[in-house]
């Protein structure tokens, strides 16, 4: 799981206009699978550090929490109803959000397109 | 180059006591069918059926900006004023709308919010259309998002509230159609996505009317987006349930603003759902 994010990271600065969506976006999030715990660094719209948990002393602004099979889900191209979007997940029962929810909706368009850039990665492949 | 058939004029009418300056678009001939936009959006969620051949050589298609939406003004004061839409203010300028345009016995199309007041009509005015369609619609939906975030100084309600969204369009949208479905969302004017959303997410009077309906004199036809994840097929099948001979289709690969995020998907939902509804009565 690790890996996919670490994907994302080089996908995202490939990704000019979500840069430029998160231009001022520079948060720590915290991305919950299952048990492991991954915390993203973000300054600027970049991705600057991809960190393993667990830690107690990484302070995060929100979490997104969910499982593995529902996040690989997610990452096809036509996912299922539910699986389509992180508040989809939400209403599933198969995902939880907390935190500063407020700076992720600031931030949503951002933060979503990031979530789902392995979309973009299958689809480049396919 | 090309021209749509689709043209826009202005009607002014009076809603609670004042004047209000509504944007509507036409298109086609025959039997009036009024179309009702989403929350925070505006008549162009419709522009597909109503360049549809197809459609227009029977049904003269109507769609209008509520107030505060698209073209059509805020009421004059607006600028103190809080927008909070209610039911009464909604079905009274739909009234007006009909009366101000001649229209006899339309059948009624709504969205989302659209379908929700469509609904109400087929309980408190069955009288004033020859049916209703209602998409996206069910009898009440709480919030599952804090409809204040859409309005608030240091942040851009539009930008959220198509972030947002975006949650409720179904994969299979051409992504055209999805930005251009977002777009509206993105425009709309401060507060009015909020004002909207608090009548959608607080009115839940509609639960006890629905009893009321009589399918027998209007057909109430509802039509869902399994991609909707505000108003779900378990809520319309819960609605339709609870209105004797209302009929229910879902629709597999749509979600909640079929008629603008996938309207190649929604046209035969809409066209087998305008079959169901009486034809033009005879003068």
């Amino acid at each position: 799981m690790i890996d996919t994010f670490h994907d994302m990271q080089a996908k995202l600065e490939a990704t000019p206009h979500l840069l430029r969506l998160g231009r001022l976006f520079s948060e720590t999030v915290l991305v919950q699978v299952g048990d492991d715990e991954i915390y993203l660094t973000f300054e600027n719209g970049h991705l600057t550090q991809v960190t393993e948990g667990p830690s107690r002393k990484t302070p995060w602004r929100f979490a997104l929490r969910t499982d593995a099979d529902a996040l690989t889900q997610f990452w096809q191209l036509l996912p299922a109803p539910g699986f389509h979007d992180i508040f989809g997940l939400l209403k599933i029962g198969r995902g939880n959000i907390d935190g500063d929810i407020l700076c992720l909706v600031k931030n949503l368009r951002f933060f979503k397109e990031f979530m789902a850039l392995p979309r973009a990665a299958r689809k480049d492949a396919a | 180059m090309s021209i749509e058939p689709i043209i826009g004029r202005y009607l002014t009418v009076t809603v609670e006591g004042a004047p209000r300056r509504i944007y509507f678009e036409e298109a086609g001939q025959g039997r009036p069918v009024l179309c009702l936009h989403t929350a925070g959006a505006d008549t162009r969620q419709w522009r597909h059926l109503m360049n549809d051949a197809g459609i227009t050589a029977a049904n003269r298609m109507i769609a209008f900006d509520l107030p505060w939406h698209g073209k059509s003004l805020p009421p004059e004061g607006f600028e103190t004023e809080e927008y909070l839409l209610t039911t009464k203010a909604y079905m009274e300028t739909v009234l007006a709308v009909i009366d101000g345009l001649g229209l006899e016995r339309p059948v009624l199309a709504g969205c989302s919010m659209g379908g929700r007041i469509a609904l109400q009509f087929a309980a408190l005015h069955p009288d004033k259309f020859s049916g209703f369609i209602a998409i996206e619609a069910s009898d009440f939906q709480p919030a599952w998002y804090d409809i204040d975030w859409f309005h608030r100084p240091d942040a851009h309600g539009g930008e959220m509230g198509a972030a947002l969204v975006s949650a409720n369009i179904s994969p299979f949208a051409p992504n055209a159609e999805r930005w251009n479905t977002l777009w509206m969302f993105m425009q709309s004017g401060p507060g009015v996505f909020r004002g909207d959303l608090s009548f959608y997410t607080k009115d839940d009077s509609l639960i006890a009317r629905l009893g009321d309906i009589d399918t027998g004199k209007t057909p109430v036809h509802l039509i869902v987006g399994a991609y909707d994840l505000t108003c779900t097929p378990e809520d319309s099948k819960r609605t339709a349930d609870a209105i004797k001979g209302a009929t229910l289709a879902v629709m597999d690969e749509l979600g909640h603003f079929p008629m603008s995020e996938h309207p190649d998907g929604f046209q035969p939902f809409f066209v087998d759902a305008l079959a169901r509804m009486p034809a033009r009565e005879a003068k």
